[in-house]
């Protein structure tokens, strides 16, 4: 079973989320400097995580249904984290606080274990991403990403595909129809 | 008042999240809506969010000056004094909204207003929280700004943020009121 499946589970058979929170299309959960660190399970909706430079927003990662989301660096470190996380859609999630969250990951073995897989899972994604920004070809780029989620290119409007993909939504629309 | 700066900042982050969600929303409003008043002496929701952009107009330029020739360091604790604490009580929300009277310059009355007064107002708090981030390294107390109101008085930083959110927050609420009875 995929361990993010497993561990949502186990955290709705304990009953542990906090609230539900709805949020509208192009609302944001979190902002810039801001101290978050809850974790999220998308319900519905879409969801991206991004910078702002100063001169244009650099989208990090998405997130939806199934899904879970942070600003991991404030969830670990409990400082002010410099990513914004906007809803792209009507989006509902709930949320989980540290606190309770790290004593249920510490009531057993099990739950550890399988974060312990997510969070190398999630090493091995941003491995994985590395490369992409790496990669200087804009069409090599693309094909990357379309193998590695396909299931992007249908949840998340073309604009923000492309400055995920790191490059201008022309280009990626010149990409798609070659 | 009496807080760390961290959380000062933090409070103030979270409350410019909420005022740049609920305008993000009225965008989904009709312009018929965003424009409608009880009366003609009365702000439809378009004209409280220009009255806004007329705030933002003074004091991001202001506050953006003060921060980069600020010489003092960032301090741990934030202390409001007297005239901080009157300008930031008088400003904010409450329920039964204590009437003030406009300033001629900032009174938005009868102006001309679509979706761009919205999107003025969204890209003023990107900036803003831009200014909450950099003012993280200097002294919210030592820094002073001065206020749109008058050139004699000049406030303490974490004050003027702190007058100008909640100022945002009270015009804002005003504009979801007069949206209700729009649509009534």
């Amino acid at each position: 079973m995929n361990p993010i499946s497993n561990l949502i589970d186990r955290i709705n058979n304990e009953n542990l989320w906090d609230r539900e929170i709805q949020l509208e299309r192009n609302e944001y959960l979190k902002v810039k400097g801001s101290i978050d660190t809850n974790i999220y399970l998308v319900i519905n909706g879409s969801l991206r995580i991004f910078v702002i430079d100063e001169y244009e927003d650099h989208t990090i990662r998405f997130g939806y249904k199934g899904n879970l989301i942070a600003s991991l660096d404030s969830f670990l470190n409990e400082q002010p984290s410099d990513f914004y996380i906007q809803a792209l859609k009507k989006t509902t999630i709930k949320s989980i606080n540290k606190k309770k969250y790290i004593s249920f990951i510490e009531s057993s073995l099990e739950n550890k274990k399988i974060w312990l897989t997510i969070l190398e899972n999630f090493v091995l994604q941003q491995m994985e991403r590395e490369r992409d920004i790496l990669t200087s070809s804009p069409i090599a780029r693309y094909n990357r990403v379309l193998k590695r989620s396909p299931q992007l290119f249908q949840e998340i409007p073309n604009k923000y595909i492309a400055s995920y993909l790191r490059m201008t939504p022309e280009t990626l629309s010149r990409i798609k129809k070659s | 008042m009496v807080s760390t700066s961290n959380n000062l900042l933090q409070d103030l982050l979270e409350l410019t999240r909420e005022n740049l969600n609920i305008v993000e929303n009225l965008k989904t409003q009709s312009t018929d809506n965003l424009n409608w008043k009880e009366n003609p002496e009365s702000w439809s929701a378009l004209e409280c969010i220009e009255h806004l952009n007329k705030y933002g107009d003074f004091y991001i330029p202001e506050i953006s000056n003060k921060i980069s020739t600020s010489k003092h360091k960032s301090s741990e604790i934030f202390k409001s004094n007297w005239l901080g604490k009157y300008f930031s009580k008088s400003v904010s929300y409450n329920e039964d909204l204590n009437k003030m009277k406009t300033f001629k310059s900032m009174n938005p009355l009868n102006s001309k207003l679509n979706i761009q007064t919205l999107e003025k107002f969204i890209n003023q708090q990107h900036q803003i929280i831009e200014l909450l981030n950099k003012s993280k390294s200097v002294n919210l107390d030592k820094t002073k700004t001065a206020i749109s109101i008058s050139k004699l008085i000049k406030l303490r930083l974490g004050d003027t943020f702190r007058v100008l959110i909640y100022h945002n927050e009270r015009h804002i609420k005003q504009a979801e009121k007069a949206l209700v009875k729009a649509s009534r």
